[in-house]
């Protein structure tokens, strides 16, 4: 297995605005850099149920799926499989939970999943040396940029 | 590792099919520019060529064994990539919490 990427921090409001910001306004902030199309005024859009699509569109409205809503427990837990900038059979998984701390929200990222994206060949899938192939996704992303 | 402290861009070097081919087969294990180039539909100066962008990008590493040179992966690429993935996870996190600390919960809102 491969370590998944954490990242924790706090955020000065509530679990419930902290889920809504990230799953329900996350226009206002995702960076436009990190997208399929980078076209300005793009929306982006969590179908707010399991098996929901998580996608970006255009205002031209293109469309382009990044993922597909895993678990969707608000205010606590957000959970999605995540292929922006790859193939849906290369989704990696991210889970977020929004945890109340008196008046702020304890934030945890969990990226993980690298492991699982051996490229095609079994014969790579049974070595499970580094995942390689698991940092491509984030490396076509970062030429895309 | 930062990535400006290699020569080379690991991004860049993972952009071409043939080296991530070749970083696939060091994966399973040691090997020589000749054997590399036996498995690979390019000719062995061109195996050579993206070893060497390989290597000044951490990548790969090599060793003299007798009269052969070994390849082998490298970690130290792979920690700049991972690098640059937390960075841009740091980004994302840190302009979510500027909207999220500083907009009002609207009201009314479905709490279910």
């Amino acid at each position: 297995m491969i370590e998944p990427i954490e990242i924790r921090f706090e955020v000065a409001c509530s679990p419930e605005h902290a889920f809504d910001t990230w799953a329900n306004r996350t226009s206002m902030w995702w960076p436009r850099s990190h997208s399929m199309s980078s076209a300005p005024g793009l929306v982006v859009i969590f179908e707010s149920h399991p098996g929901g699509r998580i996608f970006e569109r255009t205002p031209q409205g293109v469309e382009h799926d990044w993922g597909e809503v895993l678990a969707w427990e608000r205010p606590r837990r957000l959970a999605y499989l995540w292929h922006l900038g790859t193939d849906r059979d290369r989704a990696t998984e991210v889970e977020i939970s929004f945890i109340g701390a008196g008046d702020a929200t304890a934030v945890t990222i969990v990226h993980r999943g690298w492991e699982r994206l051996g490229p095609d060949g079994p014969a790579w899938r049974e070595r499970n040396v580094h995942g390689w192939s698991g940092l491509l996704p984030q490396y076509e992303r970062a030429v895309s940029a | 590792m930062p990535l400006h402290a290699l020569p080379g861009d690991p991004f860049d070097a993972l952009g071409d099919p043939n080296r991530r081919a070749i970083v696939e087969l060091l994966a399973a294990g040691h090997r020589s520019v000749s054997e590399l180039a036996r498995e690979l539909p390019i000719s062995r100066p061109a195996v050579s060529r993206h070893l060497r962008l390989l290597k000044e990008a951490g990548l790969v590493a090599d060793r003299a064994e007798g009269t052969r040179r070994l390849y082998r992966l490298d970690d130290e690429g792979i920690a700049a990539v991972r690098e640059y993935v937390e960075q841009v996870w740091g980004e994302v996190a840190a302009r979510f919490r500027l909207v999220a600390e500083n907009t009002r919960e609207p009201r009314g809102q479905d709490r279910s």
